[in-house]
């Protein structure tokens, strides 16, 4: 059976990784798309804000909200789907309100947390952010948002691997006893040893006050002090998210290109999975040059006469190293793609070849889905 | 475009969005320096190597090392420019270490945006003037962060000139604005690939800079694109034999040399050259909407050899000089 088929009517959640511009985004849309097509109730999660994705669904703009796909799209491309798409876009901000408000002991810390200037720069410039609030939203749809199944694009990190260790490098970053230590002296009620200990860290204050000015550290340890308390919570909703990602109701689709960075990004990652016990499903070459049938054996001598000849010669020699060029380049591809089989399985792998057009909007979702579930396993 | 002129300004930085072939653009125009006379120095901005492996060395470090004959390469990263600063600015050598965990980088960060950003750029202006180096470059081609990432990049000094009032830090932002926004001092070189996204996002990158940032775009360079297999003769001989089915003329031909090939042979070679010309349609409407931005677009060829090596990166840098010199 086809991998990505057998995934997609057996798990809840497909997480699809890989490296940047290698089509993630569109892999996701159009699995969840065929899973509506099949009666599922689906929905995609993009991090990514593709406009065109949106326009591609028929939808104004995502949101972070999911937004229903409407059955006119379907029946303009001639498609009867028996499920429902819905599509929606990470907004990290709204999502880590919703955190705050959760964990916080009192509204009025919330309030005090979600107005804090710190607060506010943190959605858009801590690292790791973004992949933790994605988790965070894809627990939430898969509690409360009844899908039958939810396909979400990672972010696009410079490392994959980024986004495995995001929840715990955000929350070691809360609980970093450098930062404590430091803005200790902002803190309200510190105790006497405290102030002893802290005699070292009034130099270093002095400087980070030149650099970034006091105002700045004002906020940091306002933020800090009204978030005692709520790393707990914090901890174990990481925990939470661990647990739903390595259990059985949740696969890895890998996607990659066949040129050698993404190889080695998609080998390192498959590695990252099972190092992680993280359930690894299905991996997806996108891009593959396609091959139009077997070399054809030419010697430079016989080109080279060919280039001498008359125009129909001359046109047969350009045909000829056409070929040669893209049968070489289809040869490179499969050389980088060896290595991968070594660590996945040949028979988890879906190709989808370069289309001869652009998967840019519904009809070419359509075919990339065609593509994914109906290709043919590798054979072994 | 003499090419001297393209050379001009010292700073050279490239960009565009993640996989277009920015850091192979790098490169290249790295050896076109080179060959010009020019001492360069490539900056890689917390990245794993790529460029610098490109130009046949080892992975550069925070001090220079020589790639290449005259090609130079570092590695900036924000906790290294952190400690640097402090050390030169506040004599902080000791404590800098504690500074320059990469929790408190990930503070700092946070807590000032930008700040990080103008770290790196302060190091660029430290190259640039030679300061705490041996070296004197002529020329310095950053290798910048991905285009999303890039205005935020391009745009910190700014920023931060404007909220900061007095001090320090204050007058070294406006430095780094009065440097960005030099076009003898620096220009931004944009590198894209002919297709719907990553054209769609350089127009607006483009844009951008010229618009709210003010820093004047250079070249846009066009990743990537497949030459013409067939002149127009060619092409319409092509038509002719396949449309009306004498399409095994072509087998008369390779008999002729000593050839011989069969139907299967003859759907490769007509496959190959329709797929082939089916991208080359997409390209065209790219490249088009691309050429009705502002400034001069260069057309890199797609390279078939598909691994990057120095040899690829020459060709590269033989197309951008007769390029630039038809500009």
């Amino acid at each position: 059976m086809n991998p990505i088929n057998e995934l997609v009517s057996v798990k809840e959640i497909i997480v699809c990784a890989g490296s940047g511009g290698v089509g993630k985004t569109t892999t996701a849309a159009a699995i969840a798309l065929r899973a509506a097509m099949d009666g599922k109730k689906a929905a995609v999660l993009t991090i990514d804000p593709a406009k065109r994705l949106a326009s591609s669904l028929g939808l104004k703009e995502l949101s972070s909200e999911p937004s229903k796909v409407s059955k006119a799209k379907f029946t303009s491309a001639g498609l009867k789907p028996k499920g429902e798409l819905h599509a929606l876009m990470l907004d990290t901000k709204s999502t880590f309100d919703k955190v705050v408000l959760r964990y916080a002991p009192t509204p009025e810390q919330a309030e005090r947390i979600i107005n804090n200037r710190f607060y506010r720069n943190i959605s858009g410039t801590l690292s790791g952010t973004q992949e933790y609030m994605a988790m965070e939203k894809l627990y939430e749809l898969h509690a409360d948002g009844g899908y039958d199944l939810i396909v979400i694009d990672t972010p696009p990190t410079r490392n994959a691997l980024d986004f495995l260790d995001a929840p715990k490098r955000l929350t070691d970053f809360f609980e970093s006893r450098v930062l404590r230590w430091f803005l200790l002296p902002y803190m309200k009620a510190t105790g006497g040893i405290m102030r002893i200990a802290n005699v070292a860290a009034t130099t270093f204050l002095r400087i980070v006050k030149k650099i970034v000015g006091a105002e700045v550290l004002e906020d940091t340890a306002e933020f800090f002090s009204n978030l005692e308390g709520m790393y707990d919570g914090f901890k174990q909703r990481a925990q939470d998210v661990a647990a739903l990602l390595k259990s059985d109701n949740t696969s890895f689709v890998v996607v990659t290109s066949p040129a050698e960075d993404s190889v080695t990004e998609a080998t390192y990652f498959a590695t990252r999975l099972n190092e992680s016990g993280l359930p690894f499903g299905s991996l997806v070459v996108n891009r593959v040059h396609p091959s139009f049938g077997e070399p054809i054996d030419v010697t430079p001598r016989q080109l080279r006469r060919l280039q001498e000849g008359d125009e129909r010669d001359r046109l047969l020699a350009k045909l000829l190293i056409n070929e040669d060029r893209f049968r070489g380049l289809v040869h490179l591809e499969e050389k980088n793609l060896k290595g991968l089989a070594r660590r996945i399985p040949r028979h988890l792998w879906v190709r989808v070849p370069y289309l001869q057009t652009e998967a840019v909007d519904f009809p070419g979702l359509i075919e990339i889905a065609e593509r994914l579930f109906d290709g043919e396993a590798e054979a072994v | 475009m003499n090419i001297d002129e393209f050379l001009d300004p010292t700073i050279l930085i490239v960009s565009g969005k993640g996989g277009v072939g920015k850091t192979t653009v790098a490169a290249s125009l790295a050896l076109v320096a080179a060959r010009h006379g020019r001492k360069v120095c490539v900056v890689e901005v917390d990245q794993k190597g790529t460029l610098t492996k490109l130009l046949g060395g080892r992975s550069a470090t925070y001090e220079p090392t020589e790639l290449t004959p005259r090609v130079w390469g570092v590695n900036i990263t924000a906790e290294r420019a952190l400690a640097e600063y402090l050390e030169v600015q506040y004599h902080m050598k000791r404590i800098s270490r504690v500074f320059t965990s990469s929790h408190f980088v990930d503070y700092i960060a946070t807590a000032a945006p930008g700040l990080e950003d103008i770290l790196i750029l302060g190091k660029i202006w430290f190259l640039e003037k030679g300061r705490y180096t041996e070296h004197n470059f002529d020329t310095i081609i950053v290798d910048a962060p991905a285009a999303g990432h890039m205005l935020t990049f391009l745009s910190a000094p700014m920023g931060l000139s404007d909220a900061v009032r007095v001090g320090p830090i204050k007058r070294q932002a406006e430095w780094l604005v009065e440097m960005l926004r030099d076009p003898k001092r620096a220009r931004v070189h944009l590198v894209t690939l002919p297709e719907e996204m990553p054209v769609s996002e350089t127009l607006e990158t483009a844009a951008a800079l010229d618009g709210k940032i003010g820093i004047s775009a250079g070249q846009t360079f066009a990743n990537a694109v497949y030459r013409p297999l067939l002149d127009e003769n060619e092409q319409s001989l092509f038509e002719e034999i396949a449309a009306d089915g004498s399409i095994d003329e072509l087998c008369k031909a390779a008999d002729r040399v000593g050839l011989s090939l069969d139907g299967r042979d003859l759907e490769a070679l007509n496959g190959y050259a329709g797929f082939l010309q089916s991208r080359r349609d997409i390209q065209a409407d790219h490249l088009a909407r691309l050429r009705k931005g502002k400034g001069g677009v260069i057309d890199l060829p797609f390279l078939f050899s598909a691994g990057l090596a120095l040899p690829d990166v020459e060709s590269l840098a033989d197309v951008i000089e007769a390029e630039v010199a038809s500009l």
